[in-house]
């Protein structure tokens, strides 16, 4: 087994079995991070001009039309700012609209809620049954596998495509962005949401009721036939100006009343188990390492402080044993059934039927193309 | 000082919540447990659960969904829907509930509301009447199956009985006014409320905390219920879980009180 | 080890799910066993006084309860109507009360129409506390503290001291009570949101 190291400039560590490091003890994510993202990110008045441009193009393209571009919202702080920035900035009239995967938190409805309201735009949201969410995500947890967040990931984007394609909207904004992404999860860690071949054979294993209205979208057909033949663009605008993270969300809690998130991803109460304890616990993946170490690459975060904070579990043990029992109410088993799947042996998504092939190789072909900047690896 | 009670009502069918227009078209709206935790957090007043498939269905009232919901749910706790006998009573608030609901049974039996209220303290007993008018009539009738089944009883003379046979709550719910969000049937529930000395709750019509208002304004001392204002957001209905905060809730209060 | 009292009345898994999420250490107490190593002692109670009062006299617990209150003094919370049948008698039914803390039971009555019209009968709803004498029982309480009530009678102190907080439906009335160990709470704690589970914590603690 390999030795424990960490990255002495980020906080990746070893936990991430790909990791390779340089001579300086410099890990490939900050390497990359230079390399890759860096030269192609433009928060200044190049960045600025760039975004102009397409904002015209999206403004023109929507004439007439009752909106002029989407955008999801999860009510967490890269949405909530996109929207602010979107409608109070760039002068965008967005069709807003949320995915219900059963698990939003309180804060999640306050924040889209007061958002909405404030910024006097129409919400449209989409609820997935709830009886099929349950059965995928259970199926998710009975292989074994680590990314069991994909039944809500996959439900998002596909329900987002769904929707642009229906309201033939052409321009998709979405809050991604490198000052608090640029360091992505490995791809161990969570794989693809998108990966029909995956999730087929994992609904054929485990699934126990045939999932009739749940929303799916293959990867071929939302950046493939969505993007080059019907022509749907995905613009990142957070990309374009300076985004500091702390700072866009101290503005929304004063100009919104917008309840502020102990964490990343936590407006899902299934996410926040999920990531907080399932994840770290069962698998030893800690995704705070990657938001972090994005934190630390983008200055908005010291090494000592990330150090710090990690030593804390994400999740109290207080929280944790309450979470346990309620995410396996919710999902209709025991707490003991439940325990057996954390107790279960750990498989990766190598261990299922995946195309994993094809995604390489289209991430190759996009970073050639440069559409996509750093690759996941 | 007493205060009005502010009540989100949850149809549930199909172990699914669902939000229905004069008791048809039910619309999906996600699942009931995830809801209960959102108004938990929200601190509401209190929480109906009602589900509308049991007596429609014929079928037992389902204790571990209504477990499920008691267990999480950290305000009083009001479960309606297939409940027929003492005993189902009796279990059902052996699980964790506050109060029962009770409506077909008791226009079909009266004397069930006694039975019921013997043994389980009459603070526990609440009965609920979907009333809705005739075409071309002024005359208000009490329906039940979903609205489906006209028992030709009149409200006003059933929630004095009611109360007599020792009811600890009535709830109107105007079948015309559901999911319409246009407003209470403000006439009917002051005529009832001045019939009886029992707490009264208004549900169907609530489309905004105005409504509210109008409602505490009218009455003072009164359940505000509503469905669609919990659940719903603008002009598309979009479905998202809303509570009055704190401070809304005393400027809806203060308001009336002027 | 707070041994919540299960004899059949009242919502006695409230209690528990505010513990458990607390991580105070519960149990219900259906048994002498179960009951006598307890620490603090819950006694809810729902419904008509005479019920109750029977319930509690054929659950086989009574002797024990009555010498853990008594002689070894260990702190009992009645709620509701668990907190009625700590007076000596009550106007809803025939039977005497546990006695601990000297009082009556006694029913709403407004002659007032006006106040009539203003109290429907049960008092249902939220409802402000008054703190007359302070207690740490009422630690960490918001500054208005409202409560949940769903009662039709009242608990009338023979000694005005008993009396920790007063409630206002019609007229002034008690609605937390002390006596040494004895404690009693007319409205639902284990339903009050953040207040109620304050109160239920100070209880277990202090």
């Amino acid at each position: 087994m390999r030795a424990f190291q960490i990255c002495t400039r980020c906080v990746m560590d070893t936990t991430d079995s790909k990791i390779k490091f340089d001579e300086s003890g410099v890990c490939d994510h900050c390497r990359s991070y230079d390399k890759d993202t860096l030269p192609n990110w433009h928060t200044d008045e190049r960045g600025r001009k760039e975004l102009e441009k397409t904002i015209v193009k999206i403004k023109k393209d929507g004439e007439g039309r009752d909106f002029d571009c989407i955008i999801g919202m999860s009510g967490g702080a890269d949405s909530s700012y996109l929207l602010h920035v979107a409608v109070k900035e760039l002068g965008l009239r967005p069709l807003v609209f949320h995915v219900d995967g059963g698990w939003n938190s309180q804060i999640a409805v306050n924040n889209i809620s007061v958002m909405i309201e404030k910024l006097g735009l129409d919400l449209y949201t989409e609820v997935i049954n709830w009886e099929e969410m349950k059965d995928f995500q259970l199926s998710y947890f009975k292989a074994g596998l680590p990314n069991t967040d994909i039944p809500q990931d996959h439900a998002f984007v596909a329900t987002l495509y769904n929707f642009a394609a229906k309201y033939k909207i052409k321009y998709i904004l979405n809050g991604g962005n490198f000052s608090t992404e640029c360091v992505r999860n490995p791809m161990e860690w969570l794989y693809y949401g998108t990966d029909m071949a995956q999730i087929n054979d994992v609904i054929k294993k485990f699934g126990t009721i045939p999932l009739k209205t749940y929303p799916f979208s293959s990867i071929l057909r939302h950046k493939i036939y969505l993007r080059y033949i019907v022509g749907v663009e995905v613009v990142k605008p957070l990309n374009f100006f300076p985004y500091i993270k702390a700072e866009a969300m101290k503005f929304l809690e004063q100009e919104y009343n917008w309840q502020p998130y102990p964490q990343k991803h936590f407006e899902s109460r299934f996410t926040r188990f999920y990531e907080a304890y399932w994840l770290p616990q069962k698998f030893g993946y800690d995704t705070r390492k990657v938001q972090f170490s994005s934190l630390i690459l983008t200055g908005q975060m010291t090494r000592d402080e990330a150090i710090e904070k990690l030593i804390q579990p994400a999740m109290s043990e207080d929280d944790a044993r309450q979470e346990f029992e309620y995410v396996a109410t919710k999902l209709g088993i025991t707490t003991a059934e439940f325990k057996g799947y954390f107790d279960a042996p750990n498989k990766t998504y190598k261990d299922y039927k995946n195309n994993e092939t094809m995604f390489v190789w289209g991430a190759k072909i996009m970073k050639l193309l440069g559409i996509e900047r750093a690759i996941k690896r | 000082m007493l205060y009005p009670r502010i009540i989100p009502v949850l149809l549930v069918k199909d172990k699914g919540l669902v939000k229905t227009v004069k008791f048809k078209d039910p619309k999906y709206v996600g699942d009931p447990l995830n809801a209960v935790r959102i108004f938990n957090e929200k601190e509401a007043d209190e929480l109906s659960v009602i589900d509308i498939d049991a007596t429609a269905q014929g079928r037992e009232p389902d204790y571990q969904m209504i477990e499920n919901l008691a267990s999480e749910c950290r305000m009083p706790l009001c479960y309606g829907g297939g409940i027929k006998t003492v005993e189902q009573a009796k279990r059902i608030l052996s699980l964790g509930v506050e109060k029962i609901a009770l409506s077909s049974a008791v226009l079909e039996r009266p004397e069930l509301i006694s039975e019921i209220a013997e043994q389980v303290g009459r603070q526990s007993v609440v009965v609920v009447l979907d009333v809705a008018k005739k075409f071309f009539s002024t005359k208000y009738e009490c329906y039940t199956h979903n609205g489906k089944k006209n028992s030709k009883l009149c409200p006003l003379e059933f929630a004095q009985l009611a109360g007599r046979l020792g009811a600890g709550e009535l709830v109107i719910n105007s079948i015309d006014n559901d999911g319409c969000m246009k407003g209470y049937d403000l006439a009917l529930i002051r005529e009832i409320k001045s019939l009886v000395a029992i707490p009264v709750t208004a549900l169907g019509g609530a489309g905004s905390y105005e409504d509210i208002k109008s409602l505490i304004m009218q009455e003072s001392i009164i359940g505000a219920a509503a469905g669609s204002l919990f659940v719903f957001k603008g002009k598309y209905k979009a479905v998202l879980i809303s509570y009055p905060t704190k401070i809304e809730k005393s400027n809806i209060i203060a308001a009336a009180q002027q | 080890m707070i041994a919540i009292i299960d004899y059949g009345l009242g919502n006695i898994k409230a209690f528990a799910n505010v513990y458990k999420r607390l991580n105070i250490p519960h149990t219900f107490a259906t048994t002498r066993e179960q009951l006598e190593g307890a620490s603090k002692i819950i006694l809810p109670g729902v419904g008509a006084f005479d019920h109750a009062m029977s319930m509690l006299n054929n659950s086989g617990l009574r002797d024990t309860l009555d010498s853990l209150v008594l002689e070894q003094k260990i702190p009992v919370l009645g709620i509701c109507v668990g907190m009625q049948m700590m007076a000596n008698s009550s106007e809803e039914g025939e039977m005497s009360g546990l006695g601990w803390i000297p009082g009556t039971v006694k029913k709403f009555s407004h002659s007032d129409p006006v106040v009539k019209e203003k109290c429907p009968l049960p008092h249902m709803g939220w409802n402000n506390i008054v703190i007359e004498k302070e207690d740490s029982l009422f630690n960490d309480l918001d500054e208005e503290q409202r409560f949940y009530f769903l009662h039709s009678y009242f608990f009338e102190c023979d000694e005005k001291e008993n009396c920790l907080a007063t409630a206002d439906y019609g007229f002034q009335y008690s609605c937390v009570v002390r006596r040494d160990n004895v404690y009693g709470i007319q409205c639902h704690p284990e339903k009050s949101h953040h207040n109620g589970v304050a109160f239920l914590k100070n209880f277990a603690t202090n």
